[in-house]
């Protein structure tokens, strides 16, 4: 579109035609306050605080809901303009009650500082406040009637931008109060956007409700641990007597790929850090019993035994996590391989990494950032239900369709939320995802699978001929496309032009793991164990022989052939319901937060730190890597990086050659003080911006992260960017071999909002919810 | 005469020693006085320790808004706040705090937090005997700076096990 | 939820007049509230099927309306302006003394189901000041002896 010009207080701006005058004015550093309006929502003129004076219009006008035009001479700052903004503070303030000592936004609300700005110091409203009681509408929002100002920011965004339509506005004039879908209560996907926008203390969340206050905290910035979309989440932090204690997660760092997006997962499940049962020492057990012991012992203990069952050959089994950190799951790869000797590593699989590497070979800017998930002008989804799996790249989809016209083609088993938003729902009969890719990629053949009542063949061959005529199309596929069908959907992919291609994983660093290597045949980067390279000359020593996936794991186990199994953060006994006498005769340590179902039957227990207590970093399902910014704290626990180092030099083994340190220097990177939010680590900034690489401890996961870039095609990014908090795409392109393994391998955790594996067990905040919610259905279910 | 002027001079100055002489005493016999202050004197406006006051249905005054805590310039004073409920109703306001420390090894008594407090929760007493042989004793609890006493007694009321609980006055304690 | 076939007649007709689907909200919800003379729980769940909306949004749309009701009304509204033109001549007066002769008060219905009271904003009747309007139908030029009259004649 053209561009305009016009003048705003003297300065000639220039903007594209179309653009509002409050827009226009923000990018010119001029600032015009507003209450209800917030980009990318519908407008709704409704505070009148952005009033501004446009010459040859009669009255003040609305910079909000006013477009730029040619020559427009604008006054965004008068006596007249003011004065009005002075009045409307006045009228806001007329019913809000001034308890903002007890109020939760105070220090972070929008009226106070606009009463600061523009406010008188009295009112000339004499009558009595209205007041009501505070409402509770869900466990984590309630609802403070008097202090809402009626900006409709909640109810835009819990309708326009989550699709949720909870809020609605009831009655009207002054008497206008926000009201819940359920008279009472809200019935919602819990995800607190209402709160968060909410400019006011008129929402507040259930979670932070009257425990500290704004300034009280360190606000630290870093990736959520909870599903594979990575949202940034920002957590509030407050000293306590186990340490640093998160008190609150919200959106204020919106550098993120999630922009506004947090889901409640982000926003309120941090609180398993300091759930009650969280181990906090180690445990050895001892005449049968687990019992506690201090680091020195356990990491003794280890050493001995682990280092005797390699040197007699015994058989040693390593299941990683996907909620580790990319270091970690790197040097876990690296220790099995090197330390223990063994590829008998195994992770959870959620998704199939190493069939889409293997597709994906060769073929450059073939992988979708989550941000072009929000600008691609075409998507189309096969199979998994974002709304409940994958929040944030639904909150992507969903308001790339309502902002940009986005097209989205959804072929699904199952009628999703996302279906509303699409351009064409084609539904499938269950498992038949397969077939749809070999359809797509041209085996005509394979329609007769697919062929519904609904959906006939001519349906099918149309939906395919739009698809091919798409452009920059990003290919969304959930796990029900696995093994060969990757490489055939790729195949449908590289003839429509531009295509780019999202694989969803389940877990926080799903992604990271599989990269990682977290494979009995693959090495990091989808380098195939069999076959030489950098992996064999850098690391030397690496067993030829293909390991033992976890299955086998089990099955050696029930052989008694399993002498000593590694567990970093995962739960197979749990998952997959294992007879837990089944591990009697093998040496088994567990890396975890919690007790749980294989942490009790271990040898040795070690407390670990979970993703908000240490640096590092996580990929996300696109690819998008980010940093992790050290937030709380709990005494008596270590990552799992610290352990892992630990365990090679109680092995013996020489840790120079397992982590690459200087010798004597120790530099603190800031991620493990955690910096402020949205600030990057200026010291790590200079260093990097001089050439000059810091050198530092073992135990300090940025240590290993220049051999990730060196030698994990891919993960060659801008160290500098990943310091400042920017996401960087890591791509597959040009990955090793990659490999088809057994497809049944892949099971999908199946979280849906509310539940998030072992992390959601130990969470307060998503009991409750589910909590309220099966009372409510066994009240309906009584009437 | 120079000698005659200073002559003057000395019977000038001797003649006000021995008006003085004749005059009651202003010194202050601390700690050696009468009464409870034992001799010591305050000016109303004397920054001592801290007081934390009740409104006039005993309720604390302090609604745990931690505008002490930010306008601190030594950072010495810690909050905990928390809810209150029907059956546990501590303050006037939705919140109270539950935890309220100063600690007066950083305490530099320059009143900001009197100034800060929208509640008038937080005043300066007169109490100054702080001093003690272990600077863990320094930092004060809520309790004890809401004690019954006095306030310049109320510093040591915790550690003379004098009546704490439930005996705090009714009506705020008036610059004592 | 079934509803008349006449509320059926209307409804459609009234659907092919606007461009979306929701826009016949406020009409329907009137139909339906002659039909039911409140708007049941009921009433909003099978508008709101109907139009594609949530529950919710249809509970707005009445709530913005005072003619809209939720709750159950008597036989007859009665509903008296007391807006400036019937204030000044009288209208203030026949409330009062409808208060007194049917015992209620705002927005309340007589024991027997008769009679539900209202005090209105405009009803656009100034020519004809002071002015009632009983459901539909509008009793102008009122004084308390012809008001009682008017009353009456609904008694029967």
């Amino acid at each position: 579109m053209p561009d305009v010009t016009l003048t705003v207080d003297g300065k000639k701006l220039t903007a594209p035609a179309g653009t509002l005058l409050i827009e226009a004015c923000k990018s010119a550093g001029i600032e015009i306050p507003s209450f209800c309006y917030y980009p990318n929502l519908s407008l709704q003129g409704a505070c009148r605080m952005c009033l501004v004076k446009i010459e040859k219009m009669p009255k003040l006008q609305t910079a909000c809901t006013t477009v730029v035009t040619e020559g427009m001479i604008v006054t965004s700052d008068n006596e007249e303009v003011r004065q009005a903004r002075k009045s409307m503070v006045e009228l806001l303030l007329g019913n809000h009650p001034l308890d903002c000592p007890v109020c939760d936004a105070g220090g972070e609300c929008e009226l106070q500082d606009m009463t600061f700005s523009y406010g008188a110091a009295e009112s000339k409203y004499m009558e009595a406040k209205n007041h009501k009681d505070e409402q509770q509408w869900s466990p984590v929002v309630f609802f403070d009637r008097p202090r809402c100002i009626l900006c409709y920011r909640c109810v835009r965004v819990c309708g326009e931008g989550m699709d949720v339509w909870a809020l609605g506005v009831q009655n009207r004039g002054v008497s206008s109060i926000i009201a819940p879908n359920k008279e009472d209560h809200l019935e919602c996907e819990e995800c607190g956007m209402c709160i968060d926008i909410c400019p006011v203390g008129a929402l507040t969340s259930g979670a932070y409700r009257y425990k500290t206050r704004p300034w009280e905290m360190k606000h630290v910035g870093t990736i959520c641990t909870h599903c594979g979309d990575g949202c940034k989440t920002t957590l509030g932090v407050r000293r306590s007597d186990s340490g640093m204690e998160i008190v609150r997660g919200d959106n204020r760092d919106k550098s993120g790929i999630n922009n506004d997006f947090l889901c409640i997962k982000g926003r309120y499940a941090f609180d398993f850090a300091h759930h009650p049962d969280r181990l906090m020492q180690p445990l050895i057990r001892k005449n049968g019993k687990l019992t506690p012991a201090n680091w020195e012992e356990a990491f003794e203990l280890i050493g001995k035994r682990f280092a005797e069952i390699r040197d007699h050959d015994g058989m040693i089994g390593v299941v990683g996590s996907s909620r580790i950190t990319n270091e970690e799951a790197y040097l876990l790869s690296k220790f099995a391989r090197v330390v223990l000797k063994t590829n008998n590593v195994d992770h959870h699989r959620t998704a199939d990494f190493p069939a889409l590497a293997a597709a994906l070979s060769g073929k450059p800017d073939s992988t979708a950032t989550m941000r072009e998930v929000y600008d691609a002008p075409a998507i189309l989804l096969i199979g998994n239900n974002p709304t409940d799996q994958h929040p944030l790249l639904a909150w992507q989809i969903r308001n790339n369709v309502r902002l940009h016209r986005s097209r989205l083609y959804l072929i699904n088993s199952q009628t999703i939320k996302l279906g509303r938003q699409a351009a064409g729902f084609t539904q499938i009969p269950a498992g038949t995802e397969g077939k749809v890719a070999a359809y797509l990629a041209g085996d005509d053949a394979a329609v007769e699978a697919i062929i519904t009542e609904k959906n006939s063949r001519e349906t099918w061959n149309a939906l395919r001929e739009k698809l091919r005529g798409e452009q920059k199309l990003v290919i969304i596929f959930g796990s029900e496309i696995r093994g060969n069908d990757v490489a055939v959907l790729v195949k449908f992919g590289s003839g429509v032009h531009g295509a780019k291609f999202v694989c969803l994983a389940d877990y926080a660093n799903s992604r990271g793991a599989a990269d990682m290597g977290l494979y009995p045949d693959l090495l990091p980067g989808y380098h195939r164990v069999a076959d030489t390279g950098k992996f064999h000359d850098e690391w030397t020593s690496i067993p030829a022989t293909t390991g033992l996936t976890l299955p086998e794991m089990v099955d050696a186990a029930k052989a008694s052939k399993l002498k000593a199994l590694y567990v970093v953060g995962a739960n197979p006994i749990g998952r997959l319901g294992l007879d837990p006498f089944l591990f009697s005769k093998t040496f088994v340590v567990v890396q975890e937060m919690f007790l749980t179902e294989t942490a009790f039957m271990a040898d040795v227990v070690l407390p670990a730190a979970n993703a908000y207590e240490k640096s590092g970093t996580f990929t996300n399902t696109c690819g998008d890597l980010q940093i992790l910014k050290k937030a709380g704290e709990v005494t008596g626990t270590k990552s799992d990086f610290e352990m892992i180092v630990r365990i090679a030099d109680a092995m013996g083994f020489d840790v120079h050659k397992l982590v690459p340190f200087g010798a004597g220097e120790r530099t603190d990177m800031g991620q493990s003080r955690g910096a402020q939010s949205g600030e990057a680590d200026r010291h790590a900034v200079w260093l990097e911006a001089r050439g000059l690489e810091p050198k530092m401890s073992p135990l300090e996961p940025t240590a290993i992260l220049d051999e990730i870039q060196r030698l994990v095609p891919g993960y060659d990014f801008s160290r500098i960017n990943l310091l400042a908090g920017n996401d960087q795409h890591t791509t597959l392109a040009n990955s090793g071999p990659g490999a088809i393994q057994k497809p049944e391998l892949i099971v999908p955790a199946n979280d849906n909002l509310f539940s998030s594996g072992t992390l959601g067990r130990y969470s307060k905040a998503l009991h409750s919810v589910m909590e309220s919610r099966t009372q409510q259905t066994s009240e309906v279910a009584a009437d | 005469m120079p000698v005659l002027k200073n002559i003057k001079a000395i019977a000038k100055g001797m003649s006000i020693t021995f008006m003085e002489m004749f005059q009651p005493t202003q010194v202050e016999n601390y700690p050696d006085g009468p009464g409870p202050l034992r001799g010591a004197r305050f000016e109303e406006r004397y920054r001592g320790m801290h007081v934390l006051q009740r409104d006039e249905n005993g309720l604390e005054k302090c609604v745990a808004c931690f505008l002490c805590a930010a306008a601190c310039p030594s950072n010495c004073i810690y909050i905990e706040a928390a809810e209150n409920t029907e059956t546990n109703r501590v303050s006037g306001a939705e919140r109270y705090a539950k935890v309220y420390n100063i600690d007066y090894n950083r305490c530099i008594f320059c009143g900001y937090c009197v100034e800060a407090c929208p509640t008038d929760a937080i005043t300066h007493g007169h109490g100054f005997e702080l001093a003690s042989f272990n600077a863990s004793n320094l930092i004060y609890r809520k309790e004890q700076m809401l004690a019954a006493a006095p306030a310049h007694m109320g510093a040591n009321a915790v550690f003379n096990s004098a009546d704490v609980a439930g005996g705090a006055p009714a009506l705020p304690v008036q610059g004592s | 939820m079934k509803f008349s076939d006449e509320f059926e007649t209307r409804f459609t007709m009234m659907a092919r007049h606007y461009p979306t689907k929701r826009s016949v909200l406020v009409p329907a919800l009137l139909y339906a509230q002659d039909e039911i003379g409140y708007l049941s729980d009921e009433v909003i769940q099978e508008i709101a099927r109907r139009l594609e909306l949530t529950e919710l949004d249809v509970r707005n749309v009445i709530s913005y309306y005072s003619m809209l009701t939720t709750k159950p009304r008597g036989k007859y509204n009665v509903q008296v302006c007391t807006n400036i033109a019937c204030m000044l001549r009288g209208g203030e007066e026949l409330f009062a003394h409808c208060r007194k002769k049917l015992g209620i008060g705002h927005k309340q219905t007589t024991q027997d189901g008769r009679f539900t009271l209202e005090e209105v904003e405009c009803i656009g009747a100034c020519s004809w000041a002071p002015a009632i309007q009983v459901n539909y139908d509008f009793h102008e030029n009122l004084t308390v002896e012809k008001l009682d009259k008017v009353l009456d004649g609904y008694q029967k």
